[in-house]
């Protein structure tokens, strides 16, 4: 049950009449019983809540900054035409801040025996999945004094996706790529290291290239041809210890990880290159692999949709073993990670060997923009401590970054916006240079 | 379709408040019984319906016998109209009164009745009973003689008396049972008619536990009986002073009506809570994830710097990243920025193919002391700066605006 401001205002306006005409038990009687015998009638002729029957449907996953909508089917089965206010409730990071109120609510009128349908349009705010709360109805009477209020249990999850802003940065690199893979310029040796076909000796060609066994079987010359490496395999590792939670900007380290592990994956997987997916800190969040190229993108973001950093500290012994296990053959191990150089010595180090013994190592980290311009700070004496402090952090990043490359490891270090291009750029170089 | 609603049905409204109101019921029931048996109801001292000991039921009761019927008013107003030749008047706290009734009562007094303070104070006393003043200091109420011509107290003989005591200028008014000389029952007659005023130091002879003692019941009965008609006048908290009298509060200067206008507006307020109070469903709650700035160490670090006054440090690390960059700008190995010689032979050098003066100051400035106070810092911090800035200049004299420094940690 609920009152409306209605009712209020009468009886705020029967005091008028009590004080003017009749003072008295008697005028107080005579305004109260009127009222509430026609809140009364308004609760019995009200539409009832409990019948009502309610539908889903719409969209269940939509990317981070997009919006989703979300359709209820309202049946009103009952023989009195239902005026209602209702609330479609969702997590407040559903919608962004202050548009929760417009958004959840809807004013209803469905005639007996009649539906409607109610769309919620939703915004969400974070990644992961959301739970629609419920549905809750205030169904008014006829003369709008009170309401009958009821709630009902209709569930739906949406499910937030990554936002995968870099992926304006695909066009691009996948350019750069098909320039590598030999298909706008001509197949020479040098350009990949992989047995691509034979072909007639053109004048120009590299003699170390021709292929005299093929040539004697033949009556002309023939020249091997060479292209970059196909069906080579990349792990991506995404650690989601405690190292992934700060955050750079508006959003943590893992977000800006995960988008650079997204913008790797589309072009690996053009590449002709099989992308697994691991994310990890002290057991395993979530683990892809084996997709064909066509749905690894589709998959790597369904998986990274609900991961969340966690308080820990990163198990890189376990991180490591897992990684191995997942990576049998010769790999492309790309691991987002921080350069803290606590974690980076006690941690990562001891247990790297046993990774770049069989694969090539990327260590990508997110570099921290606010440190750049805390280091440039002058002027007062704060300002200057605090670019002292940032100096040094910045040194013991680079002293954690130059370990990592003496054991033979690449370092990626970039803020969030150019982590993904960064390190596509190390994907193609690596992919250049036949590293692979 | 199975139902998605969430409320309760009404059977399951009634299952689960089936309880609380079985509760309920019993404490209220309970609370019913126990009023029952301890019901009684609360009367002021001196009231006649009162069975308490300091109550005048007995008295009342034994004056009834003898044919004078008894009411209790509470108001002056009544009293004032109950008052009259053939009606004795008992005011029972005469202090608590304002100084319009207590004129109102004067006037009463003067019909020819009589009027009988119970232990008047100064002010009472003195506009009630002219020719009387109250002795300060009251005295224990204990078995007193009359000691005095009055008929009533001579036939009633020893009574409880005592209280307070009364100094009689008037020579026609009556004084019995003198304690210390003072005495506490004191009749005054009215100036004109058959009226009088009678003073008692106390009201214990009156009361239900003494009435039965000594002369008690006999002096009671004539003071009181002495007219057909007994008015007791308990003066109550809300007894207010007679209408007309110009000094009125706000809520009666308000119309009468608008009290019980109040209360409606009362009402609507109440409804306004209960409209305003009702929430469209609960709240959702949500897990929320980590609100930690990546920087949040390194802000702690220069605190730290901050409050300890930490300046070696803080030129140190300085320091350092000026020579890292310098290093790189003039072509040496990053393991060599830090040697002293190595770093200002190399900075030499290039400074003197561009006429850059002051290689020991350079030194002083990458290799010296730590700054002694917080201004120098600042100050070393300037021109460290300032040296680079000359270098880049020096070294990419094409472009100025370039900071070769920017790229070097990206990639291998």
């Amino acid at each position: 049950m609920a009152l409306t401001g209605r009712t209020a205002l009468i009886a705020a306006l029967g005091a008028l009449v009590v004080g003017l005409l009749l003072p008295g038990l008697h005028g107080v009687l005579a305004v109260e019983v009127p009222l509430l015998l026609a809140i009364l009638y308004d609760l019995i002729r009200a539409a009832p809540v409990r019948k009502l029957r309610f539908i889903r449907s719409g969209d269940t996953s939509v990317r981070l900054g997009e919006q989703a909508s979300v359709t209820l089917l309202l049946t009103n089965p009952s023989g009195r035409t239902l005026r209602a206010r209702l609330r479609d409730a969702w997590p407040p990071s559903s919608w962004s801040t202050g548009e929760a109120l417009s958004a959840s609510r809807h004013d209803v009128a469905v005639p007996p025996g009649e539906r409607q349908r109610i769309r919620t349009v939703l915004t969400p705010t974070r990644r992961g999945d959301r739970h629609a709360d419920r549905v809750t109805v205030r169904s008014y009477g006829p003369l709008g004094l009170a309401a009958r209020q009821g709630s009902h249990s209709v569930p739906w999850i949406v499910r937030v996706l990554p936002a995968f802003t870099s992926r304006r940065h695909l066009p691009a690199k996948t350019a750069r790529l098909r320039e590598l893979d030999g298909r706008t310029s001509i197949l020479t040796r040098g350009e990949g290291t992989e047995f691509d076909s034979l072909r007639a000796y053109i004048p120009g060609d590299d003699t170390r290239s021709i292929d005299w066994r093929a040539t004697a079987r033949q009556t002309t010359v023939a020249v091997r041809t060479w292209r970059p490496e196909r069906d080579r395999r990349v792990l991506l590792v995404l650690d989601t210890s405690r190292t992934s939670a700060g955050r750079v900007g508006d959003a943590p380290r893992l977000d800006a990880a995960m988008d650079a592990a997204l913008l790797l994956t589309a072009l690996a997987s053009r590449a002709g290159g099989h992308v697994d997916l691991l994310a990890y800190d002290r057991h395993v969040r979530a683990s892809v692999r084996g997709r064909r190229a066509q749905d690894v993108l589709p998959a790597f973001v369904e998986a990274m949709a609900n991961l969340e950093p966690e308080l820990v500290e990163a198990d890189a012994r376990g991180l490591t073993a897992t990684a191995l296990k997942m990576a049998r053959h010769r790999s492309l191990l790309v691991l987002f990670t921080g350069l803290e150089p606590a974690a980076v010595e006690e941690q990562l180090l001891p247990s790297l060997p046993q990774l770049t013994q069989r694969h090539t190592v990327l260590v990508a980290s997110v570099a921290d923009p606010l440190l750049e311009k805390m280091a440039d700070a002058r002027g007062t004496v704060d300002a200057v401590y605090e670019a002292a402090a940032a100096a040094k952090t910045q040194a013991e990043r680079r002293h954690a970054a130059d370990l990592l490359r003496r054991h033979g490891v690449l370092v990626v270090d970039a803020t969030p916006n150019d982590l993904a291009p960064t390190l596509a750029d190390a994907y193609l170089a690596l992919k250049a240079a036949g590293r692979l | 379709m199975s139902t998605t609603a969430t409320s309760l049905t009404g059977r399951q409204v009634w299952a689960r408040a089936r309880g609380l109101l079985t509760a309920a019921t019993v404490l209220v029931l309970a609370a019913l019984f126990m009023a029952a048996v301890r019901s009684g109801d609360q009367y002021a001292a001196l009231d006649p319906r009162s069975p308490d000991d300091d109550g005048t039921r007995a008295a009342a009761r034994v004056l009834a016998d003898h044919g004078v019927d008894s009411r209790v008013v509470t108001t002056v107003d009544e009293a004032v109209a109950a008052a009259g030749p053939d009606t004795t008047l008992l005011v029972a706290r005469p202090d608590d009164l304002d100084r319009t009734a207590r004129a109102a009562l004067a006037d009463a007094a003067e019909d020819g009745g009589r009027t009988v303070l119970v232990a008047p104070g100064a002010r009472a006393v003195h506009t009630l009973a002219k020719g009387v003043r109250p002795v300060d200091g009251p005295t224990a109420v204990e078995p007193a003689t009359p000691d005095c011509a009055m008929p009533a107290a001579k036939r009633a003989g020893d009574a409880h008396m005592g209280g307070r005591r009364y100094d009689v200028q008037d020579e026609r008014a009556e004084a019995c049972y003198l304690r210390q000389e003072l005495p506490s029952l004191v009749r005054v007659p009215a100036s004109e008619g058959t009226g009088d005023t009678v003073l008692l130091g106390t009201s214990e002879p009156l009361r239900n536990d003494r009435l039965d003692q000594l002369g008690n019941a006999s002096l009671t009965l004539q003071l009181l009986g002495s007219r057909p008609h007994l008015v007791w006048y308990l003066p109550s908290l809300s007894d207010s002073a007679p209408t007309g009298n110009g000094e009125r509060g706000f809520f009666e200067l308000i119309p009468n009506g608008w009290s019980w206008g109040a209360l409606q507006l009362g009402v609507a307020a109440l409804l306004t809570a209960v409209w305003r109070a009702r929430r469209l469903g609960p709240l959702v709650p949500e897990r929320l994830p980590v609100e930690v700035r990546a920087s949040e160490t390194t802000d702690g670090r220069a605190r730290l710097y901050r409050q300890a006054d930490a300046r070696d440090r803080a030129a140190d690390n300085l320091r350092a990243a000026a020579r890292t960059r310098l290093a790189s700008l003039v072509g040496l190995p990053t393991a060599q920025a830090h040697s002293p010689e190595a770093l200002t032979s190399a900075l030499a050098e290039r400074a003197e193919s561009d006429g850059m003066p002051d290689a020991t100051r350079t030194h002083d400035l990458l290799f010296g002391p730590a700054p002694t106070d917080d201004a120098s810092l600042v100050r070393l911090v300037d021109e460290l700066d300032l040296i680079e800035a000359r270098f880049t200049r020096a070294g990419a004299p094409t472009d100025p605006t370039t900071t070769p420094t920017k790229d070097k940690d990206r990639t291998t």
